[in-house]
Order: C-alpha cells, then structure tokens, then sequence
C-alpha cells in the first residue's frame, strides 16, 4: 500500500513535471528540413505583464530561413496569432540578417539556429487562470529547393499573482537578444533617384561599417554591390535600386554590420518636396489654434488704426442715434461683422489663389527671388511714409466706399464692414503680417479660418457694442492720439524694410544693394510728391515724375550685378549666378557647375564622395576650375530655367565648361573619380580646337 | 572628329550595359530560344501580338501552388489568336528545375496547361536580359514589343492555394488592360516565388 502510495505520487509528480516543462514550449514541430518550436520565457504569467515568447528554427545544414526583407527570392516567415480577448502581440523581432548569394540573386535571411522573438502583453485586468496562445507559422526553408511549409503552436501558460520566470529557457533568450542588432539612435534619410538608393545617416563616429540590410522589399538590387563610405561623421551609403522598385516607403528599419556587431536605425524617406505635402506635414493644431488668437487680437488692434477708427465711430454714432430698438441694432452689428469677415476670407481666397497659381509657375511664395525681396522693401517703406503722413493712401477707396455706407440698413453696414477692411489695408501691414505668412504655408481652409478669426477680431467692438450699450463708455474718443499712434506704427515697417535690404544685400552684394538704396529714396521722392498733390499742391508734371521716379526704382533692382557673389559654407564652393557663369566662360575659364538642394540625398552623397574629395580638390586646382554651385532648396526660378536648358526638372545636375567646347554633362550618380576622368578627357580634346 | 565620336559611341555602349535593367514602356529585350518541340522562336517573330513571358519550374512550391489550376485557368482564358503565351524555363542544365524536351511536353499535357510553347533558356541569358528572379514571374508584351508588364503574378506572396483567391490579380488584370489598349496599373510588382535556378 505504501509502495503503491509512493508510486503513484512519483507518477504525479512526474506528469506535473514533463506538464510543467511543456507549458514553457510548444515542443519540437518537425517538417521537412526543419524543426520548431514555440517557447515562452516564462512559466507563470500575472496579469498586465509584458512577456516574450520565441519561435525557435533549428533547419538542417545550409538551409535558411527568411528575413522580413527576404530580398530578390525566398519569403519572410509570418506568425498569425490567435489569443485571448485583450492579449496583444507585438511584431517579430528580427534577429540581424545575413546575406546569402545564390548567383545571380542575393536573399536576406538566416542559416542555423534561428529565434525569432515577438513581444506579448497581458492585460492588466485579465481574470482567467490560463492563457491559450495558438501560433499559426508560415515559413519557407530553402537551399537550392524551397519547401514551404505551415505549423500550428499551442501554449497554455497559467496566470497567477506571480510571474515566474522559465529559468530552462533563459540562455535561448539571451541568445536571440545576442542575435538582434543593437538599436541605436542614429538618424538617417534616403532617397531614391536616378537609378540609385542613396542614404545619408548621422554618425559621429566611424563604426566601420560593413554591409547594410534594407527592410523595405524592393527597394535595393540586393545583388549589386554596395557603395559604403564614412566622411566627416556622415554614412553614407549607395546601392543600384530594385528592377521591381515601385514606391518609396516614408520609413524602413535599415541593419548594418559594424565592427560592434549589427545595429538597427531608421531611414527616413526625403524627396523632392511636393507643395501639398509640405504645407499639410507643417499643420499643427496648437499652433493654428494659437494664431487663431493671435489673429482675433490683430484684428481687434486694428479698430484702433487711425484708417478704420473714424469708421468704427461713425457706425457707433448712426448705431446711437438710430432706432433704439436692440434687436435692430444687434441685426445691424452682425451685418457689418459680416461685411468685414466676408472681406477678410475674400482676401484670403485671393492669396490662396495666387499662391495656387504660383505654386503651378514653379515659384513659391519664398524670399528667393532677389527682385520680389527689393520690391517688398520698396512696399513696405511705402506703407511707412504713408503712416508717417507723408502721403495717404487708400483716400480714393474710402470717399467711393463712403457713399455705400450712408445707405441705411442692412446693406449699410454689410458695406461699412467692407469699408472698414478695405481703408484698414494700409495700415495693417505691421499686424496681419505675422498671420500672413503663417496663412501662406498652411491648407486652405486653415488659411482661410486665419483671416476669418482676423476680421472676427475687427468686428468684434461693433457686436460689443451691441450687445452691451454700455461698452461705448469704455472705447476712446477718437482724437490726436491715433495720429501719433499711427505715425509711431511707421517705424516697425522701416525697421523691415531695413531687414529686407540685409537680405537683398546678401544675395546681391554690396554693390546691388547700394543701387536699391539709391531706388528707396527715389521712392521716397515720388512718395512725397504723391502727398504734395494730394493736398493739392502739385500739378500732373509732378505725378507723372513721381511715376518715373517708381519705375527708375524698380530698373535699379534689375540692374546687372557683376561682383554680386555669395560664399556659401563649403569653402571651395562659389554661389552659382547666371551672370558670374556667363562671366567666367567668357573669360575662357573652366567651370564646374553643381546644382544641389539641401533635400537632394543624391546630391549631398555625391558631393561627399565625390566633390569634397581632396583628389577632386587637387584636380580643382590642377586644371584652374571655378566651382560654381547652385542651391535649388526652395526651386530658385532662375535655377529652374538653368535645368531646363539641360532638358532637367530636378537636381542632381552637374555641368562642366571647357573653353573652347560644348558644356559637358557629368552622370547624376558620381565617383570620386568622375571629376578628374572628365577634366582629363577634355583637357586633352582642347589641342584639337586651339592647334590652329 | 573621330576621337569625339569613338567616345560618344562608347559611352553610349556603357550606358547600354548600365541601364540594361527593362523597364516597363521600353522595348522588351530581344529574344531567340528554342523550344521543346525544336523550334526556334524570336520575340520580333510575334510583332502584332500580345506576348506573354511565365518562367517557370514545376517543382518549385508557388510554381506548383499556381498549377493547382490557375495558371491553367489564365492560358485558357487569354488563350485567343491575339495572345502567345511562352513558358520559359531558364534553369541551368544540371539545376533544379532543368528537365528535357520530353519531359516539358509531358508536364504540359499531365497539367492540362496550353502554353503556345515551353522555351529553353539554358544559358539564362534571356532571363537575365529580363531581370527574371523568380519562378512564377511574369512580363506582358504588347503588340509593338514593348514591355507592358512585369512581376507577381498575383498580390500574395504564399505557396498557399488558399491564398489565390483572396489576392489582386495583377497579371490578369495587366494583361486585360493591355489586350483593351490600357495601360498596366500597377505595371510593375513583386515577383515572389523561388529564385530561378540559373
């Protein structure tokens, strides 16, 4: 009986031990040329605990498994996971893949022991006792053949108020987490362009890196050999893009082989900028909800221009004078909020316009183009004499719009609304300049919200006043002080007036920027013959004079700059300028002209590789070669017009003159070697044309 | 004068060899191969025709896994006057997937498959002219020669049958367009499948 006893206990024990060990893993599925299993890294789970569970390969010899990126065949393993209500499972953790050629194609996979790890979570109000994880795996096992193949794997594990590690499979845990490359928070962008994958990845130190593995499927030929290279903290990386490339993912997992062993960073997709694209990935609704603010306080400090004042005391005064009934005069304070928010979303509408129909021209609304600068200078110190009381502007639009708003009703103050946005535009320039700009870059219907709020700030003193009498008592009387305001209000535009110069200056050089100097007083000039004639003072000669003074100014701006150049950060690097290229071919000199853009991946590997050598530096200076370089990051329109000479929409391009020869066209992707090649080769043509 | 133009020519030859990838809208690379009845057929041979290119190896499993009846179903389907549908099988003699003439004819008729003919690409020339990778992999060429279409041939990367169902079929769908005068969209994908054994 004891013996009995004693057998059978041993015999429970025994099943509650091989129990107690299976409940850890799935035990070994066996296929063709591999076996399986599923094991988790621990035995007892407690609820809202993160837990690992690892798909163990153990294939014969020389056959492998697939990565997440299998390459030009094979097929990445797939787990589809069937758990209980709230149980999450997380992707797999890939271990770091290695390269497997089977001429002429190249796989990315595994060979050997593989443990791929995905990360499960309980959640924390999870009331059963047991967890029942089923695992549908699909693989492909290859060697020369591919056999496919599909397996099921069942683990119940218990849950209770203590988690207990599985200590049998701690080493094979260890082991995967060996096996994965190290995250590292290295950042890194690609493009790809003209046949090639190019990435740039910040990387202070020189890892030495080996080999690297891209996880976006056709996107790379995985055969073709990879161009890898470390240039003062850059990475950089080339390789032949995919036959079957169609689309550039926005992120992909990148592994590379460093002499610490695989790491694993991010490649962030950068390509030629679409407008659409820009303006809605710069949309953020905290800000927009600030400028909204922003724009409703502008509009209310609009009512104390001295433009729109009188309008506002006038409404105020017909509002008080008129039919006392309220909802006579809240009906009226509505219409004319009307009429100025009506305004303002018509002005924006017209931006918005505009900015469509320049964005299709090629030119965005951007400070590239030297003369738009000069002529913003001009307009705004404009706009300062005009606050300054040099001259009015605007009187015309205010006597015409006059007439409207004496109109009794509704149709009145719809139109003194008008009125007021329209005599208000002088003079709001310092305030709605800020919401402007934003409003320029952002969707339309944002945009259009901007202004919207900007004329809900003007009205809203006239639905105040309506709706609480009494509010009249706080607003000024108008009187000198608006004008003093007004003429203080000047000295911000001249302040940006002066910015824009600085801008001008540095894109033109000195010299332009004297010229445009000599244009602002010539405006100044006509300004004030403009004043003298509104007060009656001077006749037709002198606005005709005033005319030619403007349009003298404006020539000044055209005006052919020789010695306009720029020095940009790379020391050897002259700014591209139409004229300094014609200068220097007809000197007769060698130019090499790079036209790059900070969002050109091609560009800046090139350069690297390619034209911040010191070889290229040497064969610079060897062949007497001006490098001329052209920044196309906000589409310069005279750069547009330079590609399209060469039959180009975008950058890389890269030309090389030749006295005596037609310019050469360099390839878009460059070796170190191609700069010297093709001033060798060009160099050695000259004889055939200056024998004579 | 001469050096100007020996270079020009050369670097038009180098480009040639750089950009020898096809792509989708160019000419379809030229092709001269014979096939299991001892015939010789080029691809200049059906100008006026929609050419069909399926590589293939009948023990590979996404081979098999589209023979269970619709690559069948698809040879049937498109198999009028106006399209020539060519096997090609591109592994190397003593490779995987390598079989003779006679076997050819016998796998065609034991799967009830009617290919025009099953082409011979030992060398592998032709399908490294094509960027051919895998087995099935498959290309559309219209009327003019030019390449309409090349990759899966369908959108589920599985040996699973199950799978054909549920995926897009992009090489029907290519082929329905170009037969109606469209364009292939997409007109490039994803060849899944086997490596071919070259």
């Amino acid at each position: 009986m004891t013996l009995f006893l004693r057998l059978f206990f041993s015999a429970v024990l025994l099943l509650l031990a091989t129990g107690f060990v299976q409940a850890q893993t799935s035990g070994w599925v066996k296929a063709s040329h591999l076996k399986a299993e599923l094991v988790s890294d621990h035995q007892d789970l407690k609820p809202g605990q993160t837990f690992k569970l690892a798909l163990h390969f153990i294939p014969d010899d020389h056959w492998h498994t697939y990565w997440q990126n299998p390459g030009d065949s094979g097929l990445a393993t797939s787990i589809d996971w069937t758990l209980p209500d709230g149980v999450t499972a997380g992707a797999i953790q890939w271990p770091a893949p290695m390269a497997i050629a089977v001429p002429p194609l190249v796989n990315y996979g595994f060979e050997g022991p593989t443990i791929l790890v995905s990360e499960l979570t309980v959640p924390a109000n999870y009331k059963n006792s047991q967890l029942l994880i089923k695992a549908k795996v699909d693989w492909l096992v290859c060697k020369e053949v591919c056999i496919p193949a599909e397996a099921s794997f069942e683990l119940n594990l218990p849950v209770t108020q203590t988690a207990i590690e599985a200590r049998d499979y701690k080493q094979l845990f260890e082991q995967a987490s060996q096996k994965q490359p190290k995250p590292v928070s290295l950042q890194g962008r690609y493009d790809v362009q003209n046949q090639k994958f190019s990435a740039v990845v910040q990387m202070p130190e020189d890892l030495k890196v080996s080999a690297f593995f891209v996880s976006a499927p056709e996107l790379v030929d995985h055969a073709a050999p990879q161009e890898i290279e470390w240039v003062d903290g850059e990475l950089l990386l080339r390789q032949q893009k995919n036959t079957y490339f169609s689309q550039a993912p926005a992120r992909f997992e990148l592994v590379l082989n460093t002499v610490a062993g695989p790491v694993l960073l991010h490649l962030q997709h950068e390509g030629v900028p679409v407008s659409s694209e820009l303006s809605l990935a710069s949309f953020s609704l905290l800000d927009w909800l600030g400028m909204l603010l922003l724009a409703a306080l502008g509009g209310l400090i609009l009512n104390l221009m001295p433009c729109v004042f009188p309008v506002l005391s006038l409404k105020a005064l017909s509002l008080a004078n008129g039919q006392n009934s309220t909802p006579q005069i809240k009906a009226e304070a509505l219409w004319y909020s009307a009429g100025v928010i009506i305004s303002f979303v018509l002005l924006a509408a017209v931006l918005l316009v505009f900015r469509a129909a320049g964005q299709a021209a090629g030119w965005g609304f951007q400070l590239q183009n030297p003369l738009i600068v000069g002529l913003l200078a001009y307009l705004l110190f404009i706009l300062g004499l005009s606050l300054s009381g040099v001259m009015q502007l605007g009187m015309g639009w205010m006597n015409s719009g006059q007439q409207l708003t004496q109109k009794q009703g509704h149709k009145g103050s719809f139109f003194t609304g008008v009125l007021a946005v329209v005599v208000a535009s002088p003079c709001t320039a310092p305030f709605m300049g800020t919401a402007l700009g934003y409003a320029a870059t952002q969707p339309a219907l944002a945009a259009l919200a901007i202004f919207a709020a900007l004329g809900l700030g003007m009205a809203l003193p006239f639905l105040l006043l309506a709706w609480w009498p009494g509010f009249a008592a706080v607003l000024p009387k108008p009187g000198l002080w608006m004008e003093k305001l007004k003429q203080w209000l000047a000295y911000p535009l001249y302040l940006s007036a002066v910015w824009l110069l600085w801008v001008y200056g540095r894109q033109q050089g000195l010299d332009a920027l004297a010229l445009a100097l000599v244009g602002l007083v010539l405006v100044g000039a006509a300004c004030w013959l403009w004043g003298q004639q509104q007060l009656q003072q001077a006749g037709k000669v002198s606005s005709l004079i005033a005319l030619l003074l403007v349009a003298g100014s404006v020539a000044l701006l055209w005006y052919p700059q020789p010695v306009a150049q720029k020095i940009t950060k790379t020391d050897h690097a002259e700014a591209w300028s139409e004229q300094r290229l014609k200068q220097l071919v007809q000197e007769g000199k060698p130019v090499l002209v790079n036209m790059t853009a900070d969002w050109c991946i091609t560009c800046l590997v090139n350069e690297r590789v390619a034209l911040n050598t010191d070889s290229s530096k040497a064969a610079m200076a060897l062949y007497n070669l001006t490098y001329l370089k052209g920044d196309w990051t906000n589409k310069d329109p005279a750069i547009s017009a330079y590609l399209r000479q060469f039959q180009r929409d975008g950058v890389p391009l890269y030309v090389v003159y030749w006295p005596g020869q037609p310019p050469e066209i360099l390839p878009q992707i460059l070796t170190p070697d191609s700069l010297r090649q093709a001033l060798e080769q060009l160099s050695s043509k000259q004889p055939l044309i200056t024998s004579q | 004068m001469k050096l100007k133009f020996a270079l020009s020519l050369s670097a038009l030859v180098f480009a040639g060899t750089l950009f020898a990838a096809p792509q989708v809208g160019q000419a379809a690379p030229a092709f001269n191969l014979t096939d299991s009845k001892g015939q010789s057929h080029s691809l200049a041979d059906f100008a006026g025709k929609t050419v069909v290119l399926e590589w293939t190896n009948h023990d590979c499993p996404f081979v098999v896994k589209h023979y269970s009846g619709n690559m069948q179903g698809l040879q049937k389907q498109f198999g009028t006057d106006d399209v020539v549908w060519l096997t090609v099988i591109s592994s190397a003699p003593g490779k995987q997937g390598h079989v003779t003439p006679a076997k050819a004819d016998e796998l065609t008729s034991s799967r009830n498959a009617t290919p025009d003919a099953v082409l011979f690409d030992e060398t592998g020339v032709t399908g490294k002219a094509y960027d051919a990778k895998t087995t099935p992999h498959m290309y559309v060429i219209d009327q003019k020669g030019v390449l309409q279409y090349m990759g899966g041939i369908d959108s589920i990367p599985s040996a699973k049958v199950g799978d054909i169902a549920k995926a897009t079929p992009y090489f029907s769908n290519a082929l329905t367009a170009v037969l109606a005068g469209n364009p292939a969209d997409p007109a490039v994908t994803k060849p899944y499948g086997c490596s071919i054994k070259y």
